[in-house]
C-alpha cells in the first residue's frame, strides 16, 4: 500500500471513531437516562444496564463500532499490521542497530505466561510480541489509542510523571510493564540523577524502548525482559515502583503476585504508584468499561475493575494507600465525562 | 464462529449477516475515502502545474452540462438500486434446494 492511502484510511478511521466517541456515546447515554427515568429506578450493576439499553439498534452500533473500527486500525487493508508487514526490514534496520546496546538485556530463555500468549491483546494479531514489527504496531497504534487525546496523548505520561515526582524524586525506580518505553521516557528524562530499571515481557517492545533512550542519549535507564511478577531484583532494591497501563492486564492472581513482588523489592518507607483504569463511578460505567474490555480483547479488564484494591494492599501492609481518579489531559470530567474515556485511577501506596 | 487464531466471531445483532455486510460498509467507505483524498491531491498537483484549475473544477456545473450528465446519472442509481427490487434477469431453479 502507499503512504498516502495508509494515512488518509487511518485518519478516515480514527475520525470516525472520535465521531463514535462523541456523537454516538453521547446518544448512548441519552438514551439510558430517557430509560432510566421511565423506569423510575436507578440501575445498580452492568447487568442491570444491559437489560435496560442492551437489546437497543443504538448499542448494537455502540458495540459494533468499537470491536471493528478497532480492526480496521490493525488488520484492515490500510492496517497498522499489513502497513508495516510491507516495510519491516528497512523498519526495523534502526532497531537491530540498537539492540546490541548495553541499556538493553533480553532473556531467550523466559517462557511467556499462558495467559499472557493466549489473546491477541487490542485485537493485535500476533499480539505486542509475536513478530519483530510488533513494537512498531504497538506504538503507532496507541498514538491513538485515546481519539480524543489527539497529540495529547504524550501528555498523559507526562502528567502522571510529574505526579510520581511531586512526591519526592527517586533514587532507584522499576517501571513495571514498560512495553515500548513510553511510560519510562518521561521518568529517565526527569530524573537524570536516578538509576532507572524497565522490565517488560515483549522482545519487539524493549528492543524500540532501548533504541529511543539511545535517540534520547539516556544514560540512566536500563530496558530488561522479565516478568513484572517474578523479578530477579534483590529485596529492598528500589525507593519506586510504578507501573501505566499494566495491572488490567493480568488476572486476580497474577496481579496479587505483582503487589507482592512490587513489596519485596521495596525498601522500607519506599513508594508504589500504579496509572491504570480501576474506578468506575456508576453502573452505566461498568457497562461501557466491562463491554470495551470484551470487545478489544482484554478479558482481565473487568475483574482488575472489580478488585477492591485498597483493602487488598492494606491486608498485604502497605500504608497510605490511595485510589483517585486521575485527569488525563485539563478540562475532562472523572464522573461524568461527555465523550467516551477511560477510567484513569492512580493507585499509590508505601511500604511501612 | 472460530476463525485460524482459534478465536469467536463476536456479533452484535440478531443476524450475524448485518455484522458481517456492516464490515463490508466500512471498508467501502474507508475505500472511498482513501480515493477522495487521492483526487483532491492529484488536483492540487495538477492546479499547481497550470494543467487544472482547482476554482473551475470547483464551480457549479452549467445547465447543459448537468443535462449532459443525466442519464449517465440515471445510470447509475438504477444500477445501485435494482438489487432491492428482486426481479430476476434469468429464468432458472427454485432458491430452494431439494434433498428430498
Amino acid at each position: 500500500m502507499d503512504e498516502r492511502g495508509f494515512v488518509a484510511a487511518q485518519a478516515f478511521i480514527l475520525d470516525t471513531k472520535k465521531y463514535w466517541s462523541t456523537a454516538v456515546v453521547s446518544s448512548l447515554k441519552s438514551e439510558y437516562r430517557r430509560r432510566v427515568r421511565s423506569t423510575g429506578h436507578e440501575p445498580q450493576s452492568a447487568a442491570d444496564v444491559h437489560s435496560l439499553i442492551g437489546d437497543t439498534t443504538l448499542y448494537r452500533y455502540y458495540a459494533w463500532l468499537e470491536r471493528h473500527l478497532q480492526r480496521l486500525k490493525y488488520s484492515g487493508r490500510y492496517g497498522l499490521v499489513p502497513y508495516h508487514r510491507e516495510r519491516a526490514d528497512a523498519l526495523l534496520a534502526p532497531l537491530e542497530q540498537a539492540a546490541d546496546d548495553s541499556r538493553l538485556e533480553l532473556d531467550p530463555d523466559l517462557v511467556l505466561p499462558k495467559y499472557f500468549a493466549a489473546v491477541d491483546i487490542h485485537q493485535h494479531p500476533g499480539s505486542v510480541w509475536g513478530e519483530p514489527i510488533a513494537g512498531l504496531v504497538y506504538e503507532r497504534g496507541a498514538r491513538s489509542t485515546t481519539p480524543m487525546m489527539g497529540s495529547r496523548h504524550r501528555d498523559l505520561h507526562q502528567r502522571f510523571t510529574d505526579l510520581v515526582n511531586e512526591g519526592g524524586a527517586c533514587k532507584h525506580l522499576l517501571d513495571m510493564g514498560c512495553g515500548f518505553g513510553k511510560s519510562t521516557k518521561p521518568f529517565y528524562e526527569s530524573l537524570p540523577e536516578a538509576e532507572i530499571e524497565a522490565i517488560d515481557l515483549a522482545t519487539p517492545c524493549l528492543k524500540l524502548a532501548c533504541h529511543d533512550a539511545v535517540q534520547a542519549q539516556a544514560q540512566n535507564v536500563r530496558f530488561r525482559q522479565m516478568n513484572a511478577y517474578e523479578t530477579d531484583y534483590e529485596a529492598g532494591s528500589f525507593d519506586l515502583v510504578t507501573s501505566t497501563m499494566l495491572l488490567h492486564e493480568l488476572p486476580p492472581k497474577e496481579i496479587n503476585r505483582l503487589f507482592d513482588e512490587a513489596h519485596r523489592v521495596l525498601a522500607p518507607g519506599g513508594r508504589m504508584v500504579h496509572l491504570d483504569f480501576h474506578l468506575l463511578p456508576d453502573a452505566f460505567a461498568q457497562f461501557l468499561h466491562y463491554g470495551h474490555g470484551r470487545r478489544n480483547n482484554e478479558p482481565f479488564m473487568q475483574p482488575w475493575a472489580e478488585i477492591d484494591v485498597a483493602e487488598l494492599l492494606a491486608q498485604k501492609g502497605f500504608r497510605n494507600v490511595s485510589v483517585e481518579p486521575f485527569a488525563e489531559a485539563d478540562g475532562v470530567d472523572v464522573t461524568d465525562n461527555p465523550s467516551w474515556r477511560f477510567p484513569w485511577t492512580v493507585i499509590a501506596a508505601e511500604k511501612a | 464462529m472460530s476463525n485460524e487464531r482459534g478465536a469467536s466471531e463476536q456479533t452484535f445483532f440478531d443476524d450475524p449477516a448485518l455484522d458481517r455486510a456492516f464490515g463490508v460498509v466500512m471498508a467501502l467507505a474507508t475505500e472511498v475515502y482513501v480515493l477522495r483524498d487521492r483526487l483532491r491531491a492529484m488536483e492540487g498537483l495538477l492546479d499547481k502545474a497550470g494543467v487544472v484549475s482547482t476554482d473551475a473544477l470547483d464551480a457549479p456545473p452549467s445547465d447543459a452540462a448537468t443535462q449532459a450528465s443525466e442519464a449517465d446519472r440515471q445510470a447509475f442509481v438504477a444500477g445501485l438500486m435494482e438489487p432491492l427490487l428482486g426481479r430476476q434477469a434469468s429464468k432458472g431453479a427454485s432458491g430452494e434446494a431439494d434433498y428430498g
